[in-house]
Order: structure tokens, then sequence, then C-alpha cells
């Protein structure tokens, strides 16, 4: 019997394919994963898509609930927006050829990330630097670009969610300046217009509640880059045969990038061309949640910016990228070499734009806490209670026999009436023992 | 200043939460008064491992859904209060006291206690090793930034027999255990 595969906004899972293993629910950050019957059932609310679980299924049960990419500007307008992830997983080719290859597949526009990684970067320096006079924001801020950060701060650390930093996410900031400069000539014409988003990680899938507000009305189509990538390989390769290599041939005309959005990709990248004296770059799942709960202590008040991502070398250890991360983070290096470090846009533009506003989040604290805060109800003093009595019955080992991560969250589950007592083999044991 | 139980005069005691909220905490149809008492061990100049038991304090309280500025406040607090024993030395405990009204943090360590209260409540002054100072700890910050975050402290300590920090914490008004 095939059951229909279950989906979070940024999960998909098949529990065809499902081993029981009990492997997802150790990493969940957010304890969103329960075996039940040698299935997964979740907790759609408390999904943050920060892609853990899928890095960890063994059995291939856990996907991305992105799309498969079909008909591809066949009726409609298809504008890629491409973040120089993607770049990274070509050693040879030059972005351009790369945004030819995307075209050839039949993306009408494929639209660069780069300048607008330079916008969010300007911002930011912008806003630090007047927050040392104005001390608006706490210190220290929070890169807002991985969207999983943002939430598992909502979910788990909402008293750190001032300190993320009000400045709209580089794609949010693409999407708007599509959305406002090219689309409008479509739609004039009357044609549907579809953004696809080539994303080297789920976090950002079409039910995904934080769509920013200047792609609501759209309807943008989240693909993993491990889908697109067979195929724009061929076309990328095929385009290749017929030019100049890359690494002999670097024409500043034919730049489309930089230096500086390329190492965006990786760990640290956000912060190496931000020009700010005290800020730190922490990757991965684990020590991002362990620097949070640092800050939350109170710790690290003299750093004034922190760049978090959820997935170990940073967005090149996304769960969707097509080639390893460590091939990827060297051609990164590759693309460095060519390109330098530098920026393109002039500094009075983007301030102009900045004092207008355009860089503000659309997004404030409470919206931030309903979309993504922890919605489970609250514990009476009493359940407390009742859970540290069941938590001293249970061996502590958290060996995700009964289907909960660790042991207190089986307690809180018996308590909340989500799972039963002899759900724990070493409780029910104990009893047959005692001749109950 | 008496060595023994000083800490605080009254007058530098914030004001305790007012009568009527008192009461709306306390209220009758609680006939269940429970507290709930969690305790962990801090071994001194165990750096490596400092700040744990604060990170289980942190995740305990979340998990009643405390309000968040104050889970906030007692992690910060419960953090000070861990690496001063870490600092000075003395094996301590930590106890989490969670009652209907409010919760009470104790830190108790067997170090060589305080000889100055008054001055150690100043911020800047410090007595540290210069091994915890190469660390970046032991800035003086401690029991400064515990006063300014907690609700209510008082200090109790022995020259040559420990110290005990009892910090108290009120809910606020919106916050009621049933």
């Amino acid at each position: 019997m095939i059951s229909e595969p279950y989906t979070t906004h940024y999960v998909r899972f098949d529990d065809d394919r499902c081993t029981g293993c009990a492997d997802c629910l150790k990493v969940c950050p957010t304890k969103a994963l329960r075996i039940r019957n040698r299935s997964s059932i979740r907790m759609v609310d408390q999904c943050i898509g920060c892609g853990a679980c899928i890095h960890a299924c063994a059995a291939g049960a856990i996907t991305a609930a992105t799309r498969e990419p079909e008909n591809i500007g066949q009726d409609h307008v298809a504008i890629a927006l491409v973040s120089p992830v993607l770049y990274a997983q070509f050693p040879n080719a030059m972005p351009k050829d790369v945004l030819l290859g995307l075209r050839h597949m039949g993306f009408h526009h494929a639209i660069d990330m780069s300048i607008f990684l330079e916008m969010f970067q300007f911002a930011a320096v912008e806003f630090i630097r007047r927050n040392r006079i104005s001390q608006v924001a706490p210190w220290p801020l929070i890169s807002p670009v991985c969207p999983a950060v943002v939430r598992l701060i909502a979910f788990q650390f909402p008293s750190l969610l001032p300190h993320v930093l009000p400045v709209l996410r580089p794609v949010a900031l693409m999407a708007r300046e599509v959305k406002e400069r090219l689309i409008p000539g479509y739609e004039a014409q009357g044609r549907q217009v579809v953004l696809y988003y080539i994303n080297p990680c789920p976090t950002l899938s079409e039910s995904t509640p934080d769509h920013t507000a200047a792609s609501r009305q759209l309807s943008v189509v989240s693909i993993g880059i491990n889908d697109l990538y067979p195929e724009l390989k061929q076309r990328v390769d095929k385009i290749l045969a017929e030019v100049v290599p890359f690494s002999e041939t670097h024409l500043e005309f034919e730049t489309c990038t930089t230096g500086n959005a390329a190492l965006v990709a990786m760990s640290g990248g956000e912060i190496a061309s931000m020009k700010i004296e005290k800020s730190l770059a922490v990757p991965g799942l684990r020590e991002t949640i362990r620097y949070l709960q640092k800050i939350e202590m109170g710790l690290f008040g003299d750093v004034e910016y922190f760049e978090f991502r959820t997935c170990r070398e940073g967005c090149l250890g996304g769960v969707l990228n097509a080639v390893d991360k460590y091939v990827a983070k060297s051609n990164v290096h590759r693309m460095l070499h060519v390109y330098g470090l530098g920026r393109r846009i002039p500094r009075n533009t983007i301030l102009q734009l900045y004092e207008k506003g355009r860089f503000q989040t659309d997004k404030s604290l409470p919206t931030l806490a309903a979309l993504f805060g922890n919605r489970k109800p609250a514990l009476s003093l009493e359940q407390m209670t009742e859970i540290e009595q069941i938590h001293d019955r249970t061996t502590g080992w958290c060996c995700g026999a009964c289907g909960a991560p660790d042991c207190l969250t089986f307690a809180e589950d018996v308590v909340r009436g989500q799972a039963d007592l002899d759900d724990c083999t070493w409780i029910s044991k104990s009893k047959t023992r005692k001749g109950l | 200043m008496p060595a023994g139980s000083a800490g605080w005069t009254d007058d530098d005691r914030p004001v305790a939460c007012p009568a009527a909220q008192r009461e709306a905490f306390n209220h009758a149809n609680s006939p269940f008064m429970a507290s709930l008492r969690k305790s962990f061990f801090i071994k001194a100049r165990d750096f490596a491992h400092a700040g744990e038991a604060s990170i289980h304090i942190q995740n305990l309280l979340k998990s009643m859904h405390l309000d968040s500025a104050l889970v906030r406040r007692i992690a910060i607090c419960s953090y000070e209060g861990e690496m001063n024993a870490v600092i000075h030395g003395g094996d301590a405990n930590i106890h989490v006291d969670i009652e209907t009204d409010h919760l009470t943090l104790e830190i108790a360590d067997d170090g060589p206690g305080i000889e100055d209260i008054a001055r150690a409540m100043q911020p800047g002054y410090s007595t540290a090793p210069e091994e915890a100072r190469e660390m970046g700890f032991g800035a003086g910050m401690g029991l400064p930034n515990m006063k300014n975050n907690s609700d209510d402290i008082r200090i109790e300590c022995e020259p040559g027999q420990g110290t005990r920090v009892h910090l108290k914490f009120l809910y606020d008004a919106k916050r009621e255990f049933t």
C-alpha cells in the first residue's frame, strides 16, 4: 500500500521508506518528530525547515518539499532567482555561463543575486554603524540571512528576537526588485509570471508562511539545486565546449557576480566582506543553538554581529546542493582568485536608498513571534512536577524506543496525553517484574 | 558592615510587586500550592563545562513557557552565579525553586567566602585570579549583573565557609501557576 507522503512546510516524509531507526528524532532542534508504528509523525507547527532530518535520514524517507522542475517557461514567463551557491556547483564554468545554461533550459530570465547581497551587506554595515550611536537594537545583532536561524530564534529564543538585524534579506530584496521592475511589463501583456527560487536548502517553499510581502501575490516555486542540476550541467557543458575555458579569460564586462557574493555561500563569507570589527561566524545547527544559548545568558555583549548558519560550511552545506560541500568550497576559492573582493555599487547610491528606508524589514518582531513562535500550551507547575516524576522513572539514556527524542520529552508527551507510560520499555518492564 | 549575613540595606532593595498583583498570584482557586526544586552541581575551576547548569535551567523554564524576558534574566543570573563559583573555587550547588508566585535561585558554594560584600557589589571590582582573567572572565560584573537582573538578592557568607546567594524573581502579572 502506498501512503501519501506527508509534508510540513519544508520537508516531505515518505512513510513507506521509513525504517523507524529514530535518527531523525535526535537531530530535530525543536523536537517536532516522534516515531509511532515504524513511521514518523510530525508536529507541523514546530518545523523550522532547518533540514537536519533530511541530512540524518539514511533511508531516504525524508526529502525537501521542493518541486521537480517541469514545463519551465512553457505557458508562462519563468524567472530564475539564482544565489551564488549555484555557481559553486560548477568547477569550470563562469557564473555567466551558468546563467546562460538556465536560459537554455527555458527560463526567460536568470537573475543573479550578488548585487542584492551587496546591497544587503551595505545596509547591514550601515545599520550597525548607526546603532553604535543610537543603540536602538541590542548587541550582538544576529544575521537574518539564514531563515532557519530566524525561525529557530522565534521558536526557542524569543527573547533574542530584538537582536535579529532589521534589514531585508537578500532574497527579499531580489524578489521585490523583480516584482517592481521586471514583472509589470509582462503583466501589461497579460502573461503569467512564475518566480523560481533555486534553493540550496528546504528553508523556502511554496507554503512557507514567511514569503516576503513583495513576493506574496506572485507564484513562487522552490526548486532544489539537486533537482535542476543534471539538465543544467549538460547545458552548461555544451556552452563550455564552445567558449574559451573560464580560467584563461576574465573579462570585466562579462562579470555578473563578484568575489564578495561568491564568498557569501560559504560560512564566514557574509561577514568577511562586511568591515565590522567584532563579528563572529558560527556554522552548524548544534553550534548555532549553543551560541544562541550563550547570548541569552548575557555573553558576547561585546560582539556586534553574528553570522549563524544552520548548515555546516554555510549555504554550501545545504542539503539540496548537487556537489560535495568541500568541492564547492574550493570552487568558491577559485572564483575568489578570479574576481577578488570589492563592491560594484557606488556607496552614495545605496546610501540614498537606505535613507529612504528601502532596506527596512517588513516583518515586525510580534509578527515573527506569531508566525514561528512556540504554540504548545504552557505547562503548569503540577504538570512539571509530574514530568519530573516520570522522568525519574525512565533510564535517562534516551534510547528512543518509545518514539520520543529523549526521556524528558517522553515524560512531557505522557503528561500532555500524547503518549502512553507503557511506551517506555524500561517502565513497562519494571512493572512486569513487580507483577503488576 | 558585619561579615555575617550582611547583604542589602532596605533602601537598595528593588520594589517588590504591588500587593494587588501578589494577591492575583496566590489567588484562591489554586488549592495545589506546589513547588518544584531542581538542583545542579557545579565543579570548581571547570571552565570547560561552565554554563551547562544555566543551559539546563534555561531549557527547563522554557518548557514551562515562562515569559521569555524573565527566562533571560534568570539565565543571566544563573550564569553569573555559576561563573562566580567556578572562578572563585569551591564546588557549588545551584538550586532552582519554582513556586506558584515566584522563582528563587540559590547558589551555594564552599569557596572562600566574600570578604567585603559591599565592594563586591560594585561594578568592576574583582578578586578573580589572573588565570581566570586571562580567559576573559572575572571582569567584576558578576554580582552587579545579578542584582540588576533579579527582583531581590540576598547574600549569606561566613569567611572560609562558603557563600550562599539567594535570588528572587517575580513572575509578571500575566503569568501564574495554578
